[in-house]
């Protein structure tokens, strides 16, 4: 076996703390993909999948959230059940049940909150973030993911545009309702750590 | 569940290059709006590649189980209208060819998932992606796949402790906010833990690799990889 011999070129410190970061972001949104609270009647589960992307933008910034949900997306294609019900393979991602866009929209999503919340590549302290700008990073994540996955489902499953949207629109609120949650959880001080 | 099964098929012997390149072949050929015909060919080659890593079909319908559900369903969701004549036989027809395509796809992708070790996958992204933007996704990759199991015990210790406090009697909203905002927090004390260790350890951008090499299977397969990639060109030019 060959040996190497020369200098170690170390990874800065400031790269290495993004990286931990986005790793354990990635990590954390492969764990809510798992988690959902069922809602009475025939309303869907409440999934917390997209806090994944919320936060991967928002604490990350557009480059390294990108990363971190690129990370996410990666790890299942190489074959690790972190797609919901424990899914993975990249043809799930590419087909699957017609969800597959709706993976691809988070990762956009993060880059795109990561981008107006912040403007420019790496993040900003959290609490330079006016409100306003904060709820609509996150509003322009979940109008991407929607944009990307709907009619990415409508080709897959051969459904005309209008099904698609009118299979997604429960969705919809419940989503909105999660960019104030995450609004609430970055303001409401629970993230002191920043 | 899916998961990686050590054995010494072809498809365990086989570069995970190529393997990935095969997978996105067999993607863009299923949708190139194929014929029926074209369909059976695709369905023959999948039995191929079952075969070749020996993963029963019903292991693959098993893996993906509510993928499969979704599928059979869009058909009827298709076809069905809020008023007479309540079910319309085109849509459905439409949706079932375009439903068709799916199963090869995921069929190639689950001989994938079952024969690949995932640090193989890794490798194979270090090598993919150049420079450091590949070496940190490979980095990453690993860690997230050690961490992933302990983030997913984090959520079920917070929720555990939640219900023990009657959580499922409190509001969603609430319960949703809460296990956010706890999974996070244990998420964000694991970074700082991992970027210190990282640091400790010397975390540097010239690790060494572990060995990767093309065999002589690898090149049919590889061929065939961009043959089906190509097939599109093939099929619009008839």
């Amino acid at each position: 076996m060959t040996q190497q011999h020369g200098t170690v070129e170390l990874v800065d410190d400031e790269t290495v703390g993004y990286v931990a970061r986005a790793v354990l972001i990635a990590a954390l949104t492969a764990a809510l993909a798992q988690v959902s609270i069922p809602l009475p009647g025939s309303l869907p589960p409440f999934s917390l999948q997209p806090f994944g992307a919320f936060f991967a933008g928002l604490l990350l910034g557009p480059l390294w959230g990108g990363f971190a949900l690129l990370l996410y997306l990666l790890v299942g294609i190489a074959g690790v059940p972190v797609f919901s019900n424990g899914s993975a393979g990249l043809g799930y991602v590419l087909v699957g049940q017609g969800t597959g866009g709706f993976l691809i929209g988070f990762l956009v999503g993060a880059v795109v909150a990561g981008a107006i919340a912040h403007q420019r590549s790496t993040p900003r302290p959290l609490g330079e973030l006016s409100v306003p700008v904060q709820v609509l990073a996150l509003v322009a994540t979940v109008a991407v993911v929607y944009a990307v996955g709907v009619p990415w489902m409508a080709s897959v499953l051969g459904l005309s545009l209008a099904d698609a949207a009118t299979i997604m629109a429960p969705y919809v609120p419940l989503d909105l309702l999660k960019v104030l949650v995450a609004v609430g959880i970055i303001r409401g001080g629970y993230l002191t750590r920043q | 569940m899916l998961s990686y099964v050590p054995g010494d098929t072809v498809a365990h012997q086989l570069d995970p290059r190529s393997k990935l390149s095969f997978q996105i072949g067999v993607a863009i050929a299923a949708f190139a709006q194929p014929s029926t015909a074209w369909l059976a060919g695709l369905y023959g080659l999948t039995a191929v590649v079952l075969l070749a890593g020996r993963l029963s079909p019903r292991r693959v319908v098993r893996g993906y189980g509510v993928v499969f559900v979704v599928l059979a369903l869009a058909p009827v969701i298709a076809g069905t209208t809020l008023g007479p004549p309540w079910f319309r036989v085109d849509p459905a027809m439409t949706s079932l060819r375009a439903v068709a395509r799916v199963p090869p796809v995921l069929a190639v992708s689950a001989v994938y998932v079952a024969t690949t070790p995932i640090r193989e996958t890794r490798a194979a992204i270090e090598r993919l992606v150049p420079g450091r933007p590949g070496q940190l996704l490979a980095v990453g990759m690993s860690l997230v796949v050690r961490f992933f199991p302990l983030v997913v015990d984090d959520l079920r210790t917070v929720r555990t402790a939640m219900d023990a406090r009657g959580g499922q009697r409190q509001a969603v909203i609430d319960r949703a906010r809460r296990l956010a905002v706890q999974g996070l927090d244990r998420a964000l004390a694991r970074s700082d833990r991992l970027a210190v260790a990282l640091r400790a350890r010397c975390f540097a951008w010239n690790p060494t690799l572990p060995p990767l090499a093309l065999s002589r299977l690898d090149y049919p397969v590889l061929v065939a990889s961009v043959l089906l990639a190509l097939s599109p060109l093939v099929q619009s030019a008839a």
